[in-house]
């Protein structure tokens, strides 16, 4: 079966500073495979392992995002489409979607189109969902279990202790949570590997069809959210330890 | 802590070029999210003898660490050694014990590559490199350490083998390995040798356990007695076994070198997050000047320390003489990472000197100025290179 994983090169937040005014400093952040991708992209070579095919790795971004191209690649995609877009032509979720959607139109018959439950640094987690509705496909959200047989798709959804299970046909999108799997380390072979194999370039205008949902998303501000610990340490035995711990805790009103 | 990060990959850019640069990046960063996930998690446990080196041995065996630097034609990667000595840095960042004892591994992976014949690569070199076989590099002795030529080993031809008698002492890996790499004088002059883990004339010693640190290695003294080997054993030729020894220990100083950078990085990240939390006289420890005095010289020393290493890798991945420069950089980075931790033990105070998180690291860089080439003679060797150019 033919899988295609949506993965975002997304700022690494372990590295990312904020300036005095307290906004986030991205030129020159260090960007990576958004987190929750990962297991997206886990659960889509999971299921080529299970049931043979191919896993296409499509993403959209500026040329920083060769970078999460490579990485899902060394965890076991097969081929790779990067719909290039610089940061001046970058669209908002909706047009991000409706380009996706055009390129798997232009990559071929799909059986299933994998995401994750949103993204490491905006964690809108609309892409998914919208990309299902511009291929009129069904879509079964954040599942935590995916089992095909290659004509159905049946996931498992966890929502408050209980458990709901659907089912859809083939084709269909899928978006799966960071509890669906531990996603692999791929070796540093297959690192060195995936570093060399050719990706497709397409051109962001050349998808822009007269349809092109135009909603010019405006972005007000960015801050960066800190925040501080107290840093306390509690000595003693551990037995003295803990009731001082209990003793701060009910003063602060957790307990 | 985070392992991999700007400085390593401006390092690779500076050194190799955005183009390849861009690669390596990509194989540290994807090993440091392993050693950061699955390696340094166990370090305290490692050190306090609660959690076995096999494990995160294992990790990075299956990870490819060792393969990094050797011919893909027996399961390398033929990656610059420098890119193969920065690796051994994060792994000395997530656990000093685990990198040595790999470090250790791979010097006689190189001594095969390099010496071994081509039915020795092959036979020993895709067991090595996967990690189905552990190595060790059996050269010191009892009485001979630093004068490691004056060794007691001997190697008596008898037909078409060879026997070995005598000891060799602080082996890492020993007891644990497959496979020894033991140096013994012959009559003219000195051989290496192959000897297995299972031959009945190798016995291992009693575990040095009282270790000041790196504590997760296995040391022991190994015992030769009647060691019968086959003529096939001999690794590279008979009697130039010490200059073999002399080049792969130029190699290994870098990789000592280097994790010693990874220890001091280690201990400066600690010292750093602590004093930007820690109040004292209404404000920060890290506000103070002689703090800050620690901070620049942990930079400073560092980041030289890291550059001298890596510049003995560029010499010696270009076929350059690089024999003073590894000394050079072992015993700046040897030395400024013992510094940087006794700072950093400092900065933590009582918290420092009473936790093994803390201390550990400057007992394990401790090793490294002893290790490999003592300070004090490594020095001698410099000096003599620098007097030779000279004249």
């Amino acid at each position: 079966m033919n899988i295609v994983v949506l993965v975002k090169s997304a700022v690494d937040e372990a590295e990312l500073k904020a300036d005095q005014s307290g906004h986030p400093v991205l030129k020159g952040a260090s960007m990576k495979m958004s987190a929750f991708d990962m297991n997206g992209v886990e659960e889509a070579v999971k299921l080529k392992e299970q049931n043979g095919g191919t896993v296409i790795v499509l993403t959209l971004g500026g040329a920083e995002a060769k970078k999460a191209i490579k990485e899902a690649m060394a965890m076991g995609g097969t081929k790779a489409v990067h719909v290039l877009a610089e940061a001046a032509d970058a669209p908002d979720s909706l047009g991000t979607a409706y380009c996706l959607a055009q390129a798997i139109k232009r990559i071929g018959p799909v059986d299933l189109v994998v995401s994750s439950e949103g993204a490491s640094d905006t964690y809108q987690g609309e892409v998914g969902a919208m990309v299902a509705e511009f291929l009129e496909l069904p879509f079964i959200a954040y599942a935590k279990k995916v089992e095909t047989d290659g004509v159905k798709v049946r996931c498992e959804q966890g929502i408050r202790g209980t458990v709901r299970v659907l089912e859809a046909s083939l084709p269909a999108v899928v978006s799966v949570v960071s509890e669906a799997n531990v996603p692999r380390y791929p070796t540093l072979l297959q690192v060195m590997v995936a570093g060399k194999k050719a990706i497709e370039d397409i051109p962001i205008a050349s998808l822009k069809g007269s349809d092109y949902p135009d909603t010019g998303t405006v972005v007000f501000d960015v801050t960066v959210q800190s925040a501080s610990r107290k840093g306390i340490i509690f000595d003693g035995t551990p037995d003295e330890a803990a009731r001082k711990l209990a003793g701060a805790l009910k003063q602060e009103g957790v307990l | 802590m985070k392992i991999f990060g700007a400085e390593q990959e401006r390092t690779l850019s500076s050194l190799y070029g955005a183009e390849a640069a861009d690669v390596y990046s990509a194989l540290l960063r994807s090993l440091s999210a392993v050693l950061e996930e699955e390696v340094a998690p166990l370090s305290l446990a490692l050190d306090e003898g609660k959690e076995e080196i096999s494990r995160p041995r294992r990790v990075l065996f299956d990870q490819g660490l060792c393969r990094l630097p050797h011919p893909a034609e027996f399961g390398g990667m033929d990656v610059p050694f420098g890119v193969y000595a920065l690796a051994m840095e994060l792994a000395g960042a997530a656990d000093a014990s685990t990198a040595m004892s790999l470090g250790i591994h791979n010097t006689v992976a190189e001594a095969v590559s390099r010496f071994g014949t081509p039915e020795q690569r092959k036979r020993l070199l895709p067991a090595l490199l996967s990690g189905k076989k552990l190595a060790a590099f059996a050269l010191t002795e009892p009485t001979s350490g630093s004068d490691a030529r004056s060794m007691h080993t001997t190697a008596a031809r008898e037909g078409r083998h060879y026997v070995i008698e005598g000891s060799k002492m602080f082996i890492t890996n020993a007891g644990e390995a497959d496979l020894y790499l033991i140096f013994a004088a012959t009559g003219d002059g000195h051989g290496a040798f192959l000897v297995d883990g299972t031959n009945p004339g190798l016995k291992v010693g009693k575990a040095l356990k009282e270790k000041l640190g790196m504590r997760a290695s296995h040391t022991a003294e190994v015992r030769l007695a009647k060691c019968r080997v086959t003529e096939d054993s001999l690794l590279g030729k008979e009697g130039a076994g010490f200059e073999e020894a002399k080049q792969l220990l130029d190699s290994s100083r870098i990789v000592m070198g280097m994790i010693c950078v990874g220890i001091a990085r280690a201990a400066y990240a600690d010292a750093l997050a602590y004093a930007k939390g820690r109040d004292l006289f209404g404000k920060k420890l890290s506000d103070m000047q002689l703090t800050r005095e620690k901070v620049a010289n942990a930079a400073m020393e560092t980041n030289a320390s890291r550059l001298l290493c890596m510049h003995a890798a560029r010499l010696k991945e270009v076929g350059k003489p690089y024999s003073s420069e590894a000394a050079q950089g072992k015993v700046l980075a040897t030395e400024s990472a013992a510094r940087t931790c006794d700072a950093a033990i400092q900065l933590l105070g009582g918290y420092g000197y009473t936790s093994d998180d803390v201390h550990r690291h400057w007992r394990d860089a401790r090793l490294l100025t002893i290790g490999e080439g003592a300070s004090e003679v490594l020095r001698l060797l410099i000096a003599s290179q620098e007097l030779e150019r000279e004249r």
